[in-house]
């Protein structure tokens, strides 16, 4: 029984390290680029996109570029090794995962976008959209 | 309004079932039996009035009611605008009561000759009653002044509804929830058993009377999440059906869990043991299915998800988690008051039977649910200790559910072997034979077709393992009593879905290709050819692409549009199902790309105009006419310059090749730079008196005497950018599902059969 217990026990031991590594290990941090840039680590930043400085496919490469400012409105060349993103043009934030390459690149495997919400309308909505032959 | 009531009818009745139901069991009084299933029957009543309204409104487009303003529209098809029933939150806790209060009449019948109703619906309608306090709270009946109160006047009724979310508007709809809520229904009757249990203190034969219904929960919950991966694989061109989105994996995990129970089960049924095991498992199916619920509707996850979830407000948030708080606690304190007087039977430590077998795939079975659930909460769990939120790479499960699945793959063959109790190796040796050897074969094959790490190696022999000796099995089992044969037969499923895992994971290839218009391109064994997007209804757009591969050829149309519902672009893939792959092209975008015009041999050049040709910069200036420089030839003779402005490193020198027109005998005298590197001759001019600068001249130049090609006018040309994949063996996820359910299907009347009174000589009896 007690050979039983220690078998046991050291296999629960092992399994919560392996659990605890592997977690840590492909933990992404939600983070800014100010920390992204100094630990150089793969982490996810929500910001928004930019959009004076524009947009741009480059299809040869598959890459979108784009700018995006963090919460700390710090301004960064975002690629994304990938196609525009769903709903890229109206998203409220966009969350890029990934990590610097260099001093001006974000180079991100996926971006997240977050839409505006779709499941409660407004009653402004609701009246513009047909509020119109009510009133007459 | 008249919905609004009737949810609270069904709310007192489901009280009311609540309180006699208890009364009935606490005093042993069948009188109170009578008044729990009429408030039972009353409730489910209540909730088939009250579908039946909201479908009707939504069908008939009664847009004063908020419900139906905001998921629905004049311009869906029926199907879809029947599935706008479940497309909001509120309709979906209407679905799931419904069905909810559905299974309970089953669940009622079933358990009244088994002695077992009092406890089992006193459980049972908190869960009923708990979705019914839900609707009462979010009411799916308002009325547009009401949830805009001060905004809109009272009787206001919009012209048009929202409609529905475009990435949802698909015949998956219609399906896909509907599955899934019936899994969560039956969750909760698997949840109503184990406490049922503790408050009746019978702790060894409720499993029996349970069995079936946690088979039915496994195969309910699981078809409705397949159909969910198939609708994401389909429809939703996320290249997979599996993506380990948080959506997936909170309903992944209770179903786990009540796979894991259904084998804990069948050993405590052959050996006693596992008492608390079960009834800890029978309880955290549901709880597991609310907190699924709380993940993905209460927007906690926030930002962490492809899908985009949004704040339903506090409200839903409070009573979700103290649902969890409710349901987990009052199941648990349960079991730990009654943990005393449970009998403990202990596991025999025979290393080599079947409830060993079964009890180490069962613990494989709970260390992959817990892998995912810790991922899937890892936002919170790191809010929680460290104040920030972080989220797991996909490969943090990946990497942790792999040694598992090869546990739970091996098992589920080697168990099949083992007798209960004990085997003799001899036995157990010679009937795995025939298992090792065809699947190290198959391994072998594969790993020559190009498998490569270690533990997809092992996983695919031990796919492989359980597909064989289950086969086997079921051939062996199947001659003698063809009804017992679920087990084989799932298990064979089993090993289908372990293989198509492997080799859509491991051997599936893709590719991003760019199709400019009506250039074919080879990838993926295919030749490919953009031919042009044409309307496809709805104002969506099909982008037709031919597939051509040995000769036969293939029209593919994936759809992509921009949505007015939310502004964006909205992508369906497209599929060519072969026996042995799928070919999946996912549309990414439409670019335009400048395309070279094709080359001529001579060069036009536009008056003023400057004209690149290598290294040199050539303008046409103009005609040079001055007849006095050739008066001393024939006065019939006129002479044309072709005056050109020719530019090299720097250097700018005139070039004037000459056009003679001798009694309208044309004749060109060619004209070199002064290195005589070029050669300039003119092939045709097209003077325009009226407007000089539209004059042009065509030009043959040599260098060396070659001559020089032009490139032609750049066009621009569309160009479709697809995804393009290959997924091997798909066919085998799908095939392996429905085996799978079959083989459950089967057990599912093999069980219920044991479980009736007259088949049972003990349990009913104490």
């Amino acid at each position: 029984m007690n050979a039983k217990a220690i078998v046991a026990g050291v296999i629960i031991v092992i399994f919560l390290i392996f659990c605890a590594w592997s977690f840590l290990e492909s933990n992404v941090e939600y983070t800014d680029f100010q920390n992204a840039y100094e630990t150089g680590r793969t982490v996810q930043v929500e910001g928004t996109w930019v959009e004076e400085k524009g947009e741009k496919y480059n299809a040869e490469r598959n890459e979108f570029t784009f700018y995006m400012a963090d919460k700390n409105d710090q301004i960064v060349r975002v690629v994304l090794e990938g196609p525009r993103p769903n709903n890229f043009e109206i998203a409220t934030s966009v969350v890029a995962r990934g990590q610097f390459v260099s001093e001006d690149e974000f180079r991100s495997t996926n971006v997240l976008t977050k839409c505006p919400s779709k499941y409660e309308g407004t009653a402004e909505e609701m009246m513009g959209a047909s509020g119109k032959e009510y009133y007459e | 309004m008249i919905g609004s009531i009737i949810i609270k009818i069904a709310f007192l009745g489901i009280i009311v079932s609540l309180v006699a139901y208890y009364l009935s069991f606490r005093n042993e009084n069948q009188k109170f039996l009578t008044y729990a299933r009429i408030g039972y029957h009353t409730s489910v009543v209540g909730l088939m009035v009250a579908s039946a309204i909201l479908m009707y409104l939504i069908l008939t487009h009664q847009f004063q009611y908020t419900y139906v303003w905001s998921y629905s529209s004049l311009a869906l098809p029926t199907g879809l605008l029947a599935a706008s029933f479940w497309a909001g939150q509120e309709g979906s806790f209407l679905l799931w009561a419904l069905f909810a209060g559905l299974v309970g009449v089953f669940l009622m019948s079933y358990s009244s000759n088994k002695g077992y109703e009092g406890q089992l619906m006193f459980v049972y309608s908190m869960v009923v009653g708990v979705l019914l306090l839900m609707l009462v709270v979010k009411d799916p009946f308002l009325r547009v002044w009401e949830s805009f109160p001060g905004q809109v006047e009272a009787g206001f009724a919009p012209a048009d509804g929202r409609g529905m979310n475009p990435l949802l508007q698909n015949y998956w709809m219609v399906i896909h929830p509907p599955v899934l809520f019936v899994g969560f229904a039956a969750m909760g009757a698997t949840y109503a058993f184990a406490v049922a249990a503790l408050l009746k203190k019978d702790y060894t034969h409720w499993v029996r009377p349970a069995t079936p219904w946690f088979a039915f929960g496994v195969l309910s919950l699981g078809l409705g999440i397949m159909l969910g991966g198939y609708w994401a694989y389909e429809t939703l061109g996320w290249g997979g059906y599996w993506a380990w989105d948080p959506v997936e994996n909170s309903s992944l995990v209770p179903w786990l869990i009540g796979l894991a129970a259904l084998h804990t089960m069948l050993a405590q049924r052959r050996s006693g043991a596992f008492v608390r095991t079960n009834l800890v498992l029978g309880i955290f199916t549901f709880v597991l299915v609310l907190y699924s619920t709380f993940l993905t509707r209460s927007g906690v996850l926030g930002a962490t998800s492809v899908h985009s979830f949004v704040e339903p407000g506090w409200m839903a948030y409070i009573l979700l988690l103290s649902f969890i708080i409710f349901f987990g606690g009052f199941g648990l304190l349960l079991l730990f008051v009654r943990m005393r007087e449970m009998p403990s039977v202990p596991i025999e430590y025979n290393y080599i039977s079947r409830e060993f077998a079964l009890f180490l795939g069962a613990a494989s079975l709970i260390f992959i649910a817990l892998f995912t659930i810790v991922g899937t909460s890892s936002p919170i769990i790191t809010n929680l200790i460290k104040g920030q939120v972080s989220a797991v790479d996909i490969s943090f499960y990946e990497q942790t559910t792999t040694p598992f699945g090869i546990a739970v793959a091996f098992l589920a063959g080697f168990a099949q072997i083992l007798w209960w109790k004990s085997s003799k190796a001899r036995n157990i040796i010679k009937n795995m034979l025939p298992g090792l050897i065809i699947s190290a074969i198959a391994t072998g094959i594969m790993v020559a077709f190009g498998l490569s790490t270690f533990m997809m190696i092992l996983l695919t022999f031990a796919a492989w393992f359980v597909l064989v000796v289950n086969i086997q099995m079921a051939y062996k089992i199947g001659k003698n009593n063809p009804r017992f044969i679920g087990g084989a037969v799932a298990h064979i499923g089993v090993g289908l879905l372990f293989l198509g895992f492997i080799t859509t994971a491991m051997y599936d290839r893709q590719q991003t290709i760019q199709l400019v218009e009506n250039e074919p391109v080879e990838a993926l064994g295919y030749t490919l050819t953009y031919t042009g997007y044409t309307p496809a209804g709805h104002e969506r757009w099909a982008f037709n692409v031919t597939a051509e591969r040995e000769g036969r050829q293939i029209n593919l149309a994936p759809i992509m549009y921009q949505s007015d519902f939310n502004n964006s672009l909205i992508r369906n893939p497209d599929i060519v199902n072969r026996l042995t792959f799928d070919f999946y092209l996912a549309p990414l975008g439409l670019d335009t790309k400048e395309v070279e015009g094709i080359a001529e041999s001579t060069h036009t050049l536009q008056r003023g105009r400057e004209k690149t040709i290598e290294d040199y910069t050539v303008t046409f200036v103009g005609f040079d006419m001055d007849s006095d420089q050739h008066a001393m030839g024939s006065s019939s003779e006129m002479v044309i310059g072709v005056d050109l402005e020719v530019e090299h490193n720097g250097d700018v020198e005139r070039v004037v090749p000459e056009v003679v027109n001798r009694a309208g005998e044309m004749d060109f005298r060619p004209a070199m730079t002064s290195d005589a590197s070029l050669e300039f001759n003119v092939v045709s001019i097209r003077p325009d008196q009226e407007y000089p600068d539209r004059s042009s001249v065509t030009l043959d130049i040599r260098q060396g005497g070659t001559q020089l090609t032009d490139s032609g006018p750049a066009k621009t040309q569309d160009v479709l950018i697809v995804e393009a994949s290959i997924q091997p063996f798909i066919n085998l996820v799908w095939l392996g599902t429905i085996v799978t359910i079959i083989g459950l299907l089967i057990t599912i009347v093999r069980r219920a059969r044991e479980a009736r009174p007259k088949n049972v000589e003990a349990w009913s009896a104490e």
